[in-house]
């Protein structure tokens, strides 16, 4: 398996789109070459954008998380709803580890800047909260450093490799 | 796992919230991206919108399985829908009814300039499954809107009882104000030798607007009729609004260079609009069309309930149609002498051209085609022996009106001369005396002029 020397380098601008917290929804693949995929709960991302963090419930993304456990391989889409901007991340070295109590507050800090940009584009806090719900002891959280990172808002650039990633 | 069917999650595919679409490339890689459009084909299938050569296209050529992800819209509850990728299909009802929603979504999200399909992505449903959650959630349901089939019963009913196109014409639009709050709507009828739909009845207008135009295929109300299928937009495009710069071709031609554009009665600024085919035996007879200054007013229950009750309509233009016979007591051809009538100013000036058949009264113009030249052939008739009475049998048999042998649609042109008379000219009147049968009546004298260019 090559690995890219170094993570893709990701511009202030999106590392600070991603810590605001959107839009975040998680893929990976079977064995059998069938997709899963879920929403994710919250994230968190470090400062330089190399170690990233997706929060999934166990049982709603039960498929997802056996196949991430599995290959490694992840697929994770950022979306800022009220402006379509849009960046996916890939890597082949996902580790899975339980939620901790820490945790608690970053998926409430997650969950009120969820409701404050789908507020934007006409979904009320109570609509945002039944999306996010979940008992904490059900949550497992994805840890990864980036392998890759793609445009993906919708238009020309739609696609490109961010950073001198291999595409 | 819970496996539940398409039906349940159609209120997801409304457009509301984008849904996400997983794929694989062969070696394993993942992948994930927004989808602007899924659109609900049938119980075992949707159409995926296909716009960009992306990461996504690509794996999908190679390996057609997908997982789509989707939220419904009041619940907050997630599904997931395995596909597989049948085909693309880039014309057609299911690519121009899509063409026609994502330029509502492309325009709502500022995404217009971005936003072109290249293709309808046809997929198998191969399992749909509720993703399951642990919190009391989600939401409550919506309550059913006005109970929906009790609406469309109660306009089934009315449609039942009708005996003249013009009454059915009139329970349709009833039945869609009073029952479905709809407030702006009518009733265009297909002429398929000039491939154009002409407006027969319309509500909630300035101007009925009856007797203006638009060319099969222009608008959700042309693209409807020619790729018979509903097409509904649930917010405001430019991309369809049904533009006056397609003026008639017929107006500026040769000495009559007077408009002969019957303005079209519809919204400037519609936000939502359905327009469902009016189809019988085949065959597309018209298109019912409602639409809405507000946004997300048209959901897919709307579009369910109106080409139900189109088919209704539909065949009901057609029960009228070939029942048209003389009835047994009607006075039939009998030439009674015009009844007297005190001569109420100057004459009417009533000019006819022949080269498009189209009638111009004192100067105004009245309407043109074949409904031009059944009005000129009941005046002459009319002038020369004196007759008041008619049947619709002698029309269709008159070669010199030019109506198709088959689907001559004669019921809906004659109504459309009677309301437009109504409208326009209350001097000439057109009254239907029984099944089949009419009487044309003139206030005063009229002066005739027929112009061969």
């Amino acid at each position: 398996m090559e690995h890219p020397a170094t993570p893709p380098q990701l511009s202030r601008d999106l590392l600070d789109m991603m810590a605001r917290g959107v839009s975040v929804i998680v893929s990976a693949c079977g064995h059998d070459l069938t997709p899963s995929v879920m929403r994710a709960l919250g994230s968190q991302i470090s400062a330089s954008g190399d170690l990233v963090t997706v929060y999934l419930g166990r049982r709603p993304s039960a498929q997802l998380l056996r196949d991430v456990a599995t290959s490694g391989r992840m697929a994770v889409v950022f979306s800022e709803p009220s402006s379509h901007r849009t960046v996916q991340l890939k890597t082949r070295r996902a580790r899975l580890r339980e939620a901790r109590p820490e945790d608690a507050a970053v998926l409430q800090r997650y969950l009120l800047a969820m409701q404050q940009e789908l507020d934007r584009i006409g979904f009320g806090p109570a609509f945002v909260s039944a999306m996010f719900a979940h008992p904490l002891d059900d949550v497992v959280a994805v840890e990864f450093t980036p392998d890759e990172a793609f445009d993906q808002t919708p238009g020309p650039r739609a696609g490109q490799a961010l950073g001198g990633a291999v595409a | 796992m819970t496996l539940v069917d398409l039906a349940e999650v159609r209120p997801c595919l409304e457009g509301a919230i984008p849904a996400m679409m997983a794929t694989c490339a062969a070696d394993g890689t993942p992948n994930v991206a927004y989808l602007s459009q899924v659109f609900y084909v049938d119980e075992r299938h949707v159409a995926l919108s296909f716009q960009f050569f992306n990461k996504t296209r690509k794996n999908l050529l190679a390996q057609p399985r997908s997982t789509v992800l989707v939220l419904h819209p009041q619940t907050a509850r997630f599904y997931r829908l395995q596909l597989r990728y049948l085909r693309t299909e880039d014309s057609g009802p299911v690519f121009e009814s899509m063409k026609a929603q994502l330029a509502g979504i492309a325009s709502h999200s500022g995404m217009a300039h971005v936003f072109r399909l290249l293709g309808a992505d046809i997929h198998e449903v191969c399992e749909i499954e509720r993703v399951p959650c642990d919190m009391p959630t989600p939401l409550p349901q919506a309550p059913p809107r006005c109970n929906l089939l009790g609406a469309l019963r109660r306009g089934s009913a009315r449609l039942a009882a009708c005996t003249t196109l013009d009454a059915l014409l009139d329970a349709t639009l009833q039945t869609l104000e009073q029952d479905l709050g709809v407030a702006h709507a009518m009733v265009l009828i297909l002429d398929p030798l000039t491939e154009r739909l002409y407006t027969v009845a319309s509500r909630g207008y300035a101007t009925s607007g009856v007797g203006s135009e638009i060319p099969l295929g222009d608008g959700v109300i042309g693209v409807a009729a020619r790729e018979r299928t509903p097409v509904r937009i649930m917010h405001m495009t430019s991309a369809y609004l049904y533009s006056r710069a397609l003026r008639d071709s017929l107006a500026g031609e040769g000495s009559t260079a007077i408009s002969t554009d019957i303005p079209y009665p519809g919204l400037p600024e519609p936000h939502s609009q359905l327009a469902v085919p009016l189809l019988s035996a085949g065959r597309v007879l018209g298109v019912l069309f409602v639409e809405s200054p507000l946004d997300l007013q048209f959901s897919f229950e709307d579009e369910d309930l109106l080409v139900t009750l189109g088919g209704q309509l539909a065949a009901g233009i057609d029960l009228m149609q070939d029942s048209a016979e003389p009835c047994p007591d009607a006075p039939g051809t009998e030439h009674t002498a015009a009844p007297a009538k005190a001569p109420a100013g100057p004459p009417l000036q009533v000019r006819h051209y022949r080269s498009n058949d189209s009638v111009f009264v004192n100067n105004a113009y009245l309407i043109k085609g074949v409904a031009g030249a059944i009005l000129w052939k009941l005046l002459q008739d009319g002038q020369r022996q004196g007759r008041h009475e008619f049947t619709n049998r002698e029309l269709r048999l008159d070669r010199a009106l030019r109506l198709p042998d088959v689907a001559d649609n004669l019921e809906a042109r004659l109504l459309l001369l009677q309301r437009r008379l109504a409208e326009q000219c209350p001097q000439l009147r057109i009254e239907k005396t029984g099944r089949g049968c009419f009487r044309f009546d003139t206030a005063g004298p009229v002066e005739l002029d027929d112009i061969a260019g």
